[in-house]
């Protein structure tokens, strides 16, 4: 399955650049995000992120992100809109008064929640995760091992959807409901495949580790990577991009 | 029983895996799908059971279109064994696992109860085997066994044999095939023509998304045109009467099994 986290292949500028840019730069996004309480500052990091699948070559995959993320959002701004009662009321459901700041503050949480999410998986999407983790190894000094064992958790992640969606396959194959258009009744069965999905990821995943062990994974060091990475005029753009945003939310 | 009327599939929106497949596999056979790696027979498989819809193009069951029946529904006629067996194996020990097939598919108590025990004689199983520390051949047969347990009008197998020895391969083939003697419709798929032979009476081919043949067991095996395009070897048995065949001997038009074989040879020596 191709989907979230997964590496994109291509050659476009954004591939090529440092891959510690790429993340440094999706952190500077989220804290901004954090900061800023302007609807403005938030709709143009939506744009940006957009861009950047645009730039990325994987647009497509960018506004697949974003439905999955807009069903979220659609829950968040219903329970937003009802928590907060301040301010004038806009209309009323029943009783319940829905006020303007209720939906601004709803409003705000979901931009945020998806500026936030964007970049890091676009990022993601465009990095190769081992390019990553040599970076930090060689360049941040982080012991491989911790790098490593980041990497395949992230790596992993696709792996487990793979093995959910097989496992519910063959549940439904032998009649259990998995086929319902009931999402709750759906969640309710999804709860005891917990178990076998554990074990087989932990026995997944101890196969993993002997198989690097007798790969000489212990036998590597710092200098073991054969690619450099080396921060170029782009990446310091890219970075400067992402200070002056916060910057901006700052001055806001 | 099964019908195929000009099913294309795709995993993805360009590009289909399965290209406007027609066919149909009777009542009572025993069918194998064949083909290398990649050629699609899970995806067909799969097609079949319902557990992925055609984009295009109808899959009947019984006459009727299984686009329209929920795949959960049809757990009680059809069963499947996956690739992976460990995919299907979801409970503790083996009679629970197979009591889980059983639950949803055989209402009453006492007829579970005797299809349980029958299945875990046939397959010589333990019920208190806890399916996780076995090996892989033994998980391959408790998956089997919880495919089979409900004794579905319909019986899909990707690959049953594969990791399997040759005793326990034979003891689950016979096993089938008793099945399959008592009423059950068998589609399977499978890399080793030896049992291709052996079990099946009808064989597609694929290659490459599309349907190469359609036939006879007997008919297709020999047909080495068909099977090298699909990068496919007969059975050994045939391989042989094809090259006294080539070498001028006649006779072996036919023949199929050691025993034929050696009736075949048996006259040539009576000749001389
Ligand atoms: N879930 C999936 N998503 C996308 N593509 C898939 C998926 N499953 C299979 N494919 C592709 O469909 C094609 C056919 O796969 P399929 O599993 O049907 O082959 P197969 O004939 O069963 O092969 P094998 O003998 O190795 O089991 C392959 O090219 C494969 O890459
Ligand atoms: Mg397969």
């Amino acid at each position: 399955m191709k989907g979230l986290m997964n590496y994109f292949p291509g050659d476009t500028f954004l591939h090529r650049m440092d891959p510690r840019s790429k993340i440094l730069f999706s952190l500077l996004i989220c804290i901004a995000c954090f900061v800023t309480n302007d609807l403005y500052v938030l709709l143009g990091v939506f744009v940006l992120d957009l861009l950047i699948g645009v730039f990325g070559g994987i647009f497509k995959q960018a506004l697949k992100l974003l439905k999955g993320l807009l069903k979220i959002a659609v829950f968040l701004f219903i329970l937003q809109a009802l928590v907060v009662c301040t301010g004038e009321p806009a209309f009323y459901i029943g009783k319940l008064a829905i006020t303007w700041d209720g939906l601004k503050t709803a409003l705000l949480g979901v931009l945020r929640l998806i500026d936030i999410t964007l970049p890091l998986a676009l990022m993601i999407s465009l990095t190769r995760m081992s390019d990553l983790s040599n970076a930090m190894v060689s360049r941040w000094h982080v012991p491989y091992k911790y790098a490593f064992a980041v990497t395949s958790a992230i790596r992993f992640i696709p792996v487990f959807t793979t093995d959910l969606n097989g496992i519910m396959e063959a549940q439904t194959a032998r009649g259990v409901e998995f086929d319902t258009r009931n999402f709750f009744k759906k969640v309710g069965l999804i709860v005891p495949l917990c178990v076998p999905l554990l074990i087989s990821s932990v026995k997944k995943i101890e196969t993993a580790a002997m198989a690097v062990e007798l790969r000489g994974f212990n036998l590597r060091t710092k200098d073991s990577s054969s690619k450099v990475a080396k921060f170029r005029l782009p990446d310091y753009l890219l970075l400067l991009l992402g200070l002056g945003l916060i910057v901006l939310t700052v001055l806001l | 029983m099964i019908t195929f009327e000009q099913v294309s599939f795709g995993y993805i929106e360009e590009g289909s895996t399965l290209k406007d497949l027609s066919f149909t596999i009777e009542k009572g056979s025993i069918t194998a799908l064949i083909g290398a790696n990649g050629a699609g027979k899970t995806t067909l498989a799969k097609l079949i059971r319902g557990l992925i819809r055609p984009t295009s193009g109808r899959i009947l069951f019984n006459g009727k279109d299984i686009s329209r029946m929920k795949t959960s529904t049809l757990a009680a006629h059809m069963g499947y064994l996956f690739q992976n067996p460990d995919r299907q194996i979801c409970k503790n020990t083996v009679g629970e696992e197979l009591d889980f097939t059983l639950e949803k598919t055989v209402p009453e108590e006492a007829e579970r109860e005797r299809r349980k025990a029958e299945v875990l004689e046939a397959l010589q199983l333990d019920p208190e085997g806890e399916p996780f520390l076995l090996s892989r051949g033994e998980r391959q047969k408790i998956a089997l066994a919880s495919a089979l347990v409900h004794r579905p009008e319909l019986l899909i197998l990707d690959e049953p044999t594969t990791g399997l020895d040759y005793k326990e391969c034979t003891q689950i083939m016979e096993y089938v095939k008793i099945l399959n003697q008592q009423g059950v419709t068998v589609v399977m798929v499978c890399h080793d023509m030896e049992i291709v032979l052996d079990y099946s009476d009808h064989v597609i081919v694929m290659h490459d998304g599309r349907i190469t043949a359609d036939g006879l067991t007997r008919t297709i095996l020999r047909d080495a045109k068909v099977l090298a395009a699909s990068a496919l070897l007969p059975p050994q048995i045939i391989g042989l009467s094809a090259l006294l065949q080539a070498d001028g001997y006649t006779g072996f038009e036919e023949v199929c099994t050691v025993d034929e074989m050696t009736a075949c040879v048996e006259a040539y020596r009576r000749e001389a």
